[in-house]
Parts: structure tokens; sequence; C-alpha cells
């Protein structure tokens, strides 16, 4: 167990519409979405003293935000990356209070990433000039996130018999969980029969079995449990955290190793390790659902299954609401939207709270029905720990576990 | 500085390109160079600068023999780039040279990631790509200074098992 266990704290959450067409800046949203987890806090503006952002060159800087909201910073930083910094900079936020250097962290991400910077690769990105480590793959036609992870779904397959259906069947729960959101992009549920059926991008890809280009922002909110008891929200502590843990190399991982381990491997004993819990102990769990293959990686990666039977464990109802230990509760990446990563631990932070927003009457408020038919409820009864698993490529991994 | 327009890509190898120029030149002689470590003698791809097994910073250009065996691949089927549109669908492969296979431990190999090309560098065939069918390189010349290596099919007898997607 790790020195700093319960000791922090996600005390706020917030973000705004998950959309296709914000129509407005990234600075706009990221305003919106830290001012709304600081009032979710119950903390005043002023209070926060430190901010995080990840970005890829697609953002604002969190020191223009925070002068939008009349935050004079004690800490900042901006880093590079998308999937997986969010788990990372929840660890990086422990460590600037820690260390001394503030109090009160928020971070967040803010993209139009549907409407600017297309997060497939199309429009912009798809013209740049190709220099570099890029020489190793874009000239093959293989630059966006499903024709570079394809490869690992292929070999997956090849060697444990995983099935289209069988991962088809992620799609299907998480839009089963949309449909008790009213935030999500995609409300409709789907069947593995309509995934099967969607049309293909990059085989062993669907249509369906990838995730929504959304624009939108969001926003944590870290500080110290003994700050926290103060607060407004029933305090979610950290359990263990790990922030880009890679594969021995990230550059071009296909040169080490067997390519159906992603760095889940390496991350798992390190968040275990800290949270003195095992994957038994863990009631709802966030997996970065870029598609679906990645989220029956990760699982069976963290030990939530064993190597090579993440197809059967997808597809087996566990993952689902009513099911043993649903995941991404909120739809996820392929039915509320892309974020990523942000969204789906501060699903895990309200589903810990038992303030899930769903249809409810009340359920922001913790009174829940606990009927999960399409527009009811997505509370899970009793959630008490809960675990993100933080995804920027095959070769790097985050993970978060949090605990009511 | 070589900039090659290719499928509608700039592709750029500045002179002060240390990983890249020779490895591309020496495609355009149609010989695939990869680096050798001067000290444990193990090869690497891509080009890099330090020995990924003893960190050593000493090397040497040496040339494989450009045969593997596809260790995966998928058919791109919606392009992402403009100028792969036309060629869609197309393969990628992952091929593992047949040098330094399982070396230095079982799970390590030599990968590459190119297209599976016919001989006349179109696309090979969905139904003839599949894991475990042996490939050979040849390189698709582009300009003066660079080609591109891509892989081919041959009728090498298969070793192992072959699978692809239904």
């Amino acid at each position: 167990m790790s020195g700093l266990r319960d000791r922090y704290c996600v005390v706020g959450v917030g973000e705004t519409e998950y959309s296709r067409d914000s129509g407005r800046s990234t600075r706009a949203m990221a305003v919106e979405a830290i001012r709304a987890a600081v009032l979710d806090a119950g903390l005043r503006p002023a209070e926060v003293d430190g901010m995080l952002s990840y970005q890829l060159a697609d953002s604002t800087p969190a020191p223009w935000v925070a002068a939008d909201l009349g935050l004079r910073l004690n800490f900042y930083l901006d880093v590079l990356g998308g999937g997986s910094s969010t788990e990372a900079l929840v660890g990086l936020a422990m460590g600037a209070i820690e260390a001394g250097m503030c109090q009160t962290v928020a971070l967040f991400r803010s993209m139009n990433g549907y409407t600017e910077v297309r997060i497939g690769g199309t429009g912009a990105r798809a013209a740049q000039p190709v220099r570099g480590l890029d020489l190793a793959q874009r000239p093959y036609g293989m630059t966006s996130a499903g024709q570079n992870f394809a490869l690992t779904f292929m070999r997956h397959m090849y060697e444990y018999g995983t099935t289209s259906a069988q991962v088809a069947h992620v799609r299907a729960a998480h839009s089963r969980h949309a449909s008790q959101n009213p935030k999500a992009l995609l409300k409709e549920r789907v069947t593995v029969a309509d995934v099967l059926a969607s049309r293909w991008i990059v085989k062993p890809l669907h249509l369906l079995d990838c995730c929504l280009e959304t624009d939108n922002a969001t926003c944590l909110i870290v500080t110290s449990a003994e700050r926290a008891r103060d607060l407004r929200q029933r305090p979610v502590y950290v359990m263990g955290v790990a922030g880009r843990v890679s594969k021995p190399r990230t550059d071009f991982h296909w040169a080490h190793g067997p390519i159906t381990r992603v760095a889940g491997y390496f991350a798992r004993d390190i968040v275990f390790g800290q949270a003195g819990i095992t994957p038994a102990d863990v009631d709802v769990t966030g997996s970065y659902d870029a598609f679906t293959f990645t989220t029956m990686l990760q699982l069976e990666e963290y030990g939530f299954c064993a190597k090579g039977e993440g197809g059967a464990y997808v597809s087996s109802g566990i993952i689902e609401l009513g099911g043993r230990r649903p995941n991404n509760t909120s739809g996820g990446h392929l039915c509320e939207g892309y974020t990523h990563g942000m969204s789906m631990v501060i699903e895990n932070v309200r589903q810990l709270r038992g303030t899930v927003d769903d249809y409810c009457p009340g359920g922001r408020e913790g009174t829940h029905s606990y009927d999960y038919a399409p527009g009811r409820c997505r509370q899970v009864r009793d959630a008490t720990i809960a675990m993100n698993m933080g995804w920027a490529s095959p070769p790097t991994a985050s993970a978060l576990i949090l605990r009511r | 500085m070589p900039v090659v327009e290719y499928r509608g890509m700039a592709l750029v190898i500045p002179e002060n390109d240390s990983e890249w120029k020779e490895y591309f030149a020496a495609a355009r002689a149609h010989r695939l160079l990869l680096r050798a470590c001067a000290a444990c003698g193990r090869l690497r791809y891509p080009p890099s600068h330090g020995c990924p097994w003893c960190a050593d910073l000493g090397w040497t250009w040496r040339e494989v023999s450009g045969r593997g065996t596809i260790y995966s691949y998928e058919i791109v089927v919606h392009a992402i780039q403009p100028g792969f549109r036309d060629w869609a669908p197309y393969p990628v492969v992952l091929v593992e040279l047949d040098e330094q296979r399982g070396q230095p431990t079982v799970d390590e190999a030599l990968r590459i990631v190119a297209n599976l090309v016919r001989p006349d560098f179109r696309p090979e065939a969905e139904e003839n790509v599949a894991i475990g069918k042996r490939v050979r390189v040849v390189f698709q010349d582009l300009a003066d200074e660079v080609a591109l290596p891509q892989f081919t099919l041959t009728d090498e007898p298969l070793a192992g098992r072959v699978w692809r997607l239904a």
C-alpha cells in the first residue's frame, strides 16, 4: 500500500454539454466546465490555486482560463497528451499538493474534437507533412487511432480466438447505459447484430466499434482528504494511481514483446499495489473505450479476467448495469462522447457518491430506482470501489482506483 | 532536403535526419538496411541511436534479407488520408523478418509496417492477406533519393498456422 492511499480526494466534477456543434472556443468550454466543478465541490473559485490541463496543441492553456475565473495560481502545467492523461494528472495534482506547491488543483481537458481538430485524423491532420518517426507508418496509409490499433486487435483474434461478435457486446452494453444518460450523444440502444452490420472502417473494426468525435470540456478538482472533509460533496478517495506507464517502447511498440500485451500489464501491479486490493474488490470499472477492443484488452490486462479471455468476459453480461461489475455506466466514449478519458472518471466519482445524473427524479440527490430499463436509472447499488483505466495507445496506460 | 510527394503527402527527409535519410537512400538502391549494435550485434528497427538491449551508442548499417512472415494485418476500408481513397481497400501488414526472430526473448522480433502489394504495387487483394503468410521486400521507387520498402507474397512453403479474418 502507498503512503498516500486515502489522503487525497476528488471533490468536484464538471463538464459541458457533449455535442458535435459546440460553436464556441475551447477557452469558453473550459471555463464553463471548471466553474461547474468548483461549484460542485462547494469551493469558492479563489480557493483553487493549482491547475493542470492536457492537450494536443488543440486547446487553451491553463493560466488563460484561470484568469477568466479570477484564479491566481500557485502552480500550473499544461501537459502534452490525450488519452491516459486524466489519471496521470490526478497523481501529479497529489504530488504538487504533497510538495507544498499548492492546495487544490483543477485539472481539465477542453476540445472541439469534432468541429475543430478532428480526433479521427481527417482534415488538417491528414494534410500534415510526414517526417521523423511518422515515416514508419503514415506513408503506408496508417495514421488514425483505429489504423494504429487494428494490428493489435487482429493479432489478439489470431492468438486467442477473440471474435468481432464478442467485442460488439461492449458497444451493446455501453449503448444500454447511454440510454439512461440524458447527456449522451447516442442514447439509442444497439445490438451485437447492429454492430456487425455496420460498415467497415478498418478491419477488424466496424463503424460501431469506434467512438464518437465530440466537442466538450471536462474538469476534476483534487485536494487533500483533510480539506475535503469541509466541502460540499461526500469525498471520493484516491486509493491508487498509475500514470503513463509504458511498454518497453512507445514510439514503435511493435518492435518489442507480444503486441497483444498492452501497457495495463505493467500498470496493474502499481495501482493495485498502492490500493491494497485486487480486481475482485472493484464494483465499477471505467475503461478507455475509444474502441470496443480497447475495453476488452484493458479488462483482461488489469486482471478482471485471464489474458486471452477478454472476449468471453465482455460478452458475459458482467459489464452491463445489473451485472457483477458494470463498465462505463455513462455510455463512455462509444456513446456518451469522446473526452480523452476524463468523462469516465467523472462518472465513477458520481457513482461512488451515489448521485449519478440519470433520469431518476432526485437522482442527483441520491434517490435512485435501480430500474435499468431505457430512460430510467444508471446508478450502481452500493458502489464502493471504482477503477478507471486510461489508454493513450497500446503501449501507454494510466489507472486510478477510487473509493467512497 | 528531399521532399517527396506521395499520395498527396509531403514526405520530408531533411539533410540532418539522423534516422531515416540513409535508410530510404538504401531502399532506393533496393537494399533493406537495419542498424546493428556495434557492441552486442543485435539489429533494431526503426533506426535509432542507442541499442535497446545494451544502450551502446555505436552502430553500423547491415543488410537483411527482407524475407519474413505476416505477424498481423489490417484492411483499411475507410481511408483517412485523401490520397489513399482511390487505393482502398488496402492492406497494412506487420511483417516479422526472418533475422533475429525470437531473439533475445521468444516474444521479440524485428517487425516492420508496410503495405502488402502486388508486383505492380497495387494493393494485394484482401482474400490473399493472412497472418502466417510468407513475404519478401520489394521497393517502390518514389524519387531519385527515396524508395518505399513494401512487401509482396512469395510462394515459399508455409510454416505454422495461417489465419485471416473471415
